[in-house]
Parts: C-alpha cells; structure tokens; sequence
C-alpha cells in the first residue's frame, strides 16, 4: 500500500519534471563547458551544482573565480543576483513542511524552476511532501548531470555547445504558458511585462529585482486589496 | 589551482544563495494566514515567469538581426507547439534544436 504510494508520487514527479530536465541539462552542460576554462578537475563542476545550486549564480561564479575575488565580495555578488529568490517562498509558504529536514532542502532546492512546478499544481499538505522532496531532488540531479557532462565532455573532447543557452528560455516559456492556463487574472501578465519595461529602462543592472519589486508592490496595493480586508 | 579558494567561494555562494531562499520562511511564519499575502502569493507566479522570459531573453545577448530573427522564429515555435500540442517536451526540445542547428549550422551569430 505505502510501497504503490510512494512509487506513484515518483512517478508524478518524474513526469512533471521532465520539461525542468530538457532544460537543466543542456543549461548545466553550458555552465561545466564554461567552468573548464578556468583550469580546475572538472568534477568541481557539478560539485557546484550540489553546493550552490543556482544557474545564474554559477555562471557568475566562473566570472568571480576567474577575476579571484574575496569572499566577502563573491557572498555579497550572490545575495544580490539572487535577491529575487526572497519572494519564492511567499507563494509556498503553507504547503511546505513546517520542521524537518526535509523542510530545509525543499528551502535549499526552491530554483526558479522548482517554484514553478510547485506553484502550477494544487496544494497538496496531506500527502506528506514526498512529492515536493522527489520534485525538488529530481530538479538538483538533472542539474548535477548537466554540469558533469558539461565539464567532462569538454575535459575530453572539444564540445560545441552553442545554442544551448536557448533551452532555458524555452523552458521559462512552457512554464509561463502552463500557469497562465490556471489563472484567472490575465491582466496581471500585462502588469509584469510592463514591470519588467519600467525597470529595463530605470535599472538595467538590476531589471530582474526591480520588476519582480514593482509586481509586489503593485499587487500589495492593487485594488483588491479594499475586498479583501472588508 | 587553489583548491581551497574555489571550495571556498563555492560554500559561500551557496550559503548565500540559501539565505536569499530562506528568507521568507523565517520572517513569515507568523502572517501565512493574511489573506492579502496569500493572494500575493498565488498571483506572484505566473508575473515572475513574465519577468523571468524576458530575463531569459535578454540574457541571450542578441547583437544581430539575423538573430533575432531565429530567437523569433523558435520562440513562435516553442509557443505554439506548447499552446496546441501541450507537451512540454517536444515544445522546449524543437526550440532549442533549431536555435542550435541555426546558431552551429547556418553560423548565425
């Protein structure tokens, strides 16, 4: 009984996350391509995709080892680049388990992608989490890999990789296409697009935030707000 | 090669990529019934992936524009394969394929 339960939330999980892997991996790859420039073993590589586990932050990483920068700068680097992170844990809050181990890594594992899935699908507190912890795992190993193949292919062969970069934006694409078919509110994609346009032009640097800040503002004051408290 | 530094600089990232992550669970455990975060929270999502294609897009670094033309041409096919045929899969792995064959292929740069 429990054995049939466990293996048919694996099995959910390795179906709705198989989209994530088509983009982790060939993502992951460009990152350990990129990583073996720098001259390290190349299983440092998906060593970073345990420890840091965040796309865009490793690229940066290659940048910031490359230039060797002091902690205190490469610490500082890292909150700012993933500052929008701290709006994630907003939308599953609830549905997350409230101690435990298994709290921390669904925290440690909350990628851009993993927060999609996540929110895309009905809450779901009563069985236990072990979908979240076979998502959120599932995620990290097909990062992991891509950044091991990455690495180890190029350490080997010469591996042309460009183009990849594109799966990511793909990936955000069918992400965008499935929450929109569950929300009720179309209006508020206008809204962020018009964020993200406010903020290309008033902070290029920094547009990723500052759109994500102005889409929570903009909600936070929005005109429901009078509904919802009266 | 310093192995250490790289060591070093790798469990910093990661321990401030944890803290970006962490945030809200330790600042919010209080409030998670209000009403108004939680509307805040199920609208967030989908504005995020907005924000995030776009992020994606301009990370692409398209100079030229033969090449806007190809990210137009496999961002209309990503979208369409998703919006008719629904498979994830398919959509991301024909748009990234023709983004690589015309990038590797037809050497548009």
């Amino acid at each position: 009984m429990i054995e049939s339960k466990v293996s048919s939330e694996l099995l959910e999980a390795l179906r709705d996350s198989a989209p994530v892997m088509l983009g982790y991996v060939p993502l992951g790859m460009a990152f350990g391509l990129l990583f073996q420039s720098l001259g390290y073993h190349w299983l440092f590589a998906p060593l970073a995709g345990l420890i840091i586990y965040a796309g865009s932050a490793q690229f940066m990483a290659v940048g910031l080892l490359a230039s060797g920068v002091s902690y205190a700068e490469a610490f500082i680097a890292t909150l700012l680049l993933n500052s929008r992170h701290i709006f994630y844990g907003l939308s599953v809050l609830g549905q997350y388990p409230k101690r435990g181990l298994s709290r921390w890594y669904l925290i440690f594992g909350l990628t851009d992608e993993t927060y999609s899935l996540i929110t895309a699908k009905a809450p779901r507190v009563a069985s236990g989490h072990t979908y979240y912890l076979y998502l959120t795992a599932l995620n990290q190993s097909y990062w992991i890999i891509g950044c091991a193949l990455g690495a180890g292919l190029q350490s080997f062969f010469e591996f042309d990789s460009r183009g990849f970069e594109f799966a990511l934006v793909a990936l955000f694409v069918v992400l965008l296409i499935e929450q929109a078919k569950i929300m009720n509110d179309h209006w508020l994609l206008i809204l962020a697009l018009c964020a993200v346009f406010v903020a290309h032009f008033l902070v290029p640097e920094q547009f990723l935030l500052v759109a994500i800040s102005l889409c929570l503002v903009a909600l936070l004051l929005g005109p429901k707000r009078g509904s919802l408290n009266g | 090669m310093d192995n250490q530094y790289l060591l070093g600089i790798f469990l910093v990232m990661g321990v401030a990529t944890f803290m970006t992550r962490l945030l809200p669970f330790v600042a919010l455990t209080q409030s998670q019934s209000h009403p108004l975060l939680a509307r805040v929270g199920r609208s967030l999502p989908p504005m995020i992936m907005v924000i995030l294609v776009c992020f994606g897009l301009s990370s692409l670094q398209i100079e030229s524009l033969d090449r806007l033309g190809l990210s137009f041409i496999a961002l209309t096919a990503v979208t369409t394969l998703q919006l008719s045929i629904g498979n994830p899969l398919l959509s991301i792995l024909v748009g990234t394929g023709m983004y690589t064959l015309g990038v590797q292929w037809f050497g548009i740069v």
